[in-house]
């Protein structure tokens, strides 16, 4: 049977009415990922037998009648940053390099919990620390769209896996665009939550106060359906929310689109955007204007502060949390250090790349002596404002759109040695991070090389519901997120 | 570069600060990328920030307490399972004192 680009409630359908088992479900992409991985790379580590010890399990519990979890038949692809308790996690870093957990990540271990199905763990920048995955210690990863261009990152791997059809789903980390940027240079729907909503626990650190893990699918009723289980408290992550989870999935028709007020922000459909992309996202605020929502303009004026106070912040929390590095307690570690100076300098020096070198660097900078209020005390202030800005048009307009990326998928090689230029590919990603608010990136069109084009819905503070119901009526009346690449 | 905001000495002290030892091939390709992103930086100058109170976390939270109570972890097999180099059940460090 044809298991080809089904979402989790198609591929459910066919598991429920005996049509498929979970073990042909598995193979089906299992088979998928021997034939079309050797050239997209989108895997580290393949996990062909836990995928098929689940599934086994799996179909024997729906043979006994016995109850099964809600993601059933799902089988995910999970970035290389989360930890999976036995398997390989490498965070993409030589420093990890056959590193195997002791424990998993909360959110992975919420989604095994509903048997959904680890296939594998996904390329990315190192510790997520990139836009491309060209960053990444093993290998870059290709854009299923053309092999040619980068699939965007750091959650590349994770993004090219779900668009070339290697799973159904995969988990992914947005501290700067991470899951939006990737989400729409490949055709497929992410969603970058209010930070707080899922848990950071058993994540490699990079920005604690900026990471948020969350998913990526075929579309944004998968979104729905998977958040649902990511979300919510843990105790292990002290920044968790407290706040119930609402039922995503019912709320995907409740907004009404008639009378809904978008806010256009004046400054992202301005330089440095690419003018097929503006268009397109323009047409996808037509839509909109169609079932009767009204477009706004709005002013967010600090967004062109966003990338600098980004890379201040970012890589001076980075500088702390990769302090822990150290080839003690974990990874690799060097011999024949005449002292523990030289052992620290020498472990790290040796298998850090050089992005990760890069940002710690300008993160222990930012934050040395004579520099810190001159830049991480400054940055914090401008995140005040760029945070208010957002509050204070959010109390005007019900939802903020924007494009995600301000080109389409690039060439590969084309940034890497301009550090600079990579930070700026995302220009109009970083400004929810820093404001912590929620955003869901979707498809909207094509370039004239068919390269995909996507745009984001921007809501207030634990407002997914909303932005994932508008997404996903969008989704009901075009068939951008149903194109896929030739392969 | 008489304007420039790092100086070769000054990447060599930031290095050893952050305990990572640079490759010479790398001083020399990481100082004028460092120098440009740090001249990108400027553009916070523009901002105006007086009565501005800074934001160091993004939602509200105070202090999250738990009770104090024993809960299971791993056994010493468990945690030291990770680690390079390992002796009679602790982690082996390498000496901080010169004998």
């Amino acid at each position: 049977m044809d298991l080809k680009n089904l979402t989790i409630s198609q591929i459910q359908e066919l598991l429920f009415s005996k049509k498929v088992s979970v073990v042909d479900i598995v193979n089906f992409y299992l088979e998928r990922i021997k034939k079309l991985d050797p050239q997209i790379k989108a895997f580290i580590t393949i996990t062909e037998k836990e995928a098929l010890i689940q599934a086994k399990n799996l179909d024997d519990k729906i043979k006994k009648g016995d109850k099964v979890g809600k993601l059933a038949g799902a089988v995910m692809a999970v970035k290389d940053i989360f930890l999976t308790k036995n398997i390989q996690t490498t965070a993409s870093s030589q420093v990890l390099k056959d590193y195997l957990p002791q424990y998993s990540s909360t959110i992975y271990q919420r989604l095994i919990d509903q048997d959904a199905i680890i296939i594998g763990k996904t390329n990315t920048d190192p510790f997520a620390f990139g836009g491309s995955t060209e960053n990444s210690g093993f290998f870059t990863t290709k854009n299923p769209w053309n092999l040619s261009k980068v699939p965007g990152g750091s959650s590349g791997g994770s993004a090219a896996a779900v668009a070339a059809d290697l799973c159904q789903f995969a988990l992914g980390t947005d501290t700067g665009g991470s899951i939006r940027l990737p989400a729409s240079l490949c055709n497929i729907s992410g969603l970058k939550p209010t930070y707080g909503l899922n848990s950071r626990y058993g994540i490699t650190a990079m920005a604690s106060s900026f990471d948020c893990p969350g998913v990526f699918a075929k579309n944004v009723e998968d979104l729905a359906l998977l958040t649902q289980f990511t979300a919510g408290v843990d105790p292990k992550d002290a920044t968790t929310i407290d706040n119930p989870v609402p039922n995503y999935s019912e709320l995907l028709d409740k907004v009404n689109l008639k009378g809904l007020k978008i806010g256009l922000p004046k400054e992202y459909f301005t330089d440095p955007i690419n003018t097929e992309v503006k268009t397109k996202v323009l047409e996808a605020t037509k839509f909109f204007e169609s079932k009767g929502a009204t477009l706004v303009d709005i002013s967010l004026p600090s967004t062109k502060l966003g990338i600098a106070v980004y890379y201040i912040l970012v890589p001076s929390e980075i500088s702390a949390n990769m302090a822990r590095y150290d080839g003690i307690r974990f990874g690799r570690n060097t011999d024949n250090n005449p002292d523990i100076t030289s052992y620290y300098m020498n472990t790290r020096g040796q298998y850090m790349e050089a992005e990760v070198k890069r940002r710690i660097l300008i993160g222990t900078y930012a934050l040395s002596s004579g520099y810190y209020d001159a830049y991480y005390t400054k940055a914090s202030k401008v995140r005040t404002l760029i945070k208010n800005e957002f509050i204070n048009a959010l109390k005007k307009v019900d939802v903020i759109l924007a494009p995600v990326s301000p080109t389409t998928a690039w060439d590969i090689g084309a940034k890497v040695n301009d550090p600079l230029q990579m930070y700026l590919v995302d220009a109009f990603t970083v400004c929810t991070n820093v404001a912590g608010v929620p955003s869901v990136a979707l498809p909207c069109g094509f370039d004239n090389q068919n390269l995909p084009i996507g745009f984001q819905l921007i809501g207030n503070f634990f407002e997914e519901s909303k932005i994932l119901s508008i997404a996903h009526q969008y989704q009901q009346f075009t068939d951008y997120h149903l194109q896929t690449p030739n392969l | 570069m008489s304007s420039s905001k790092i100086s070769m000495l000054d990447l060599e002290h930031i290095a050893k600060l952050a305990r990572i030892n640079l490759f010479e091939s790398e001083k020399i390709t990481f100082l004028p990328q460092l120098e440009s992103v740090l001249e990108y930086l400027d553009v916070l100058n523009q901002a105006n920030v007086e009565n501005i109170e800074p934001t160091f976390r993004v939602n509200d939270q105070k202090n999250v307490l738990r009770s104090d109570e024993i809960v299971d972890s791993f056994d010493q097999k468990t945690a030291l399972s990770t680690a390079p180099k390992t002796q009679d059940g602790y982690f082996v460090v390498p000496g901080t004192i010169k004998k």
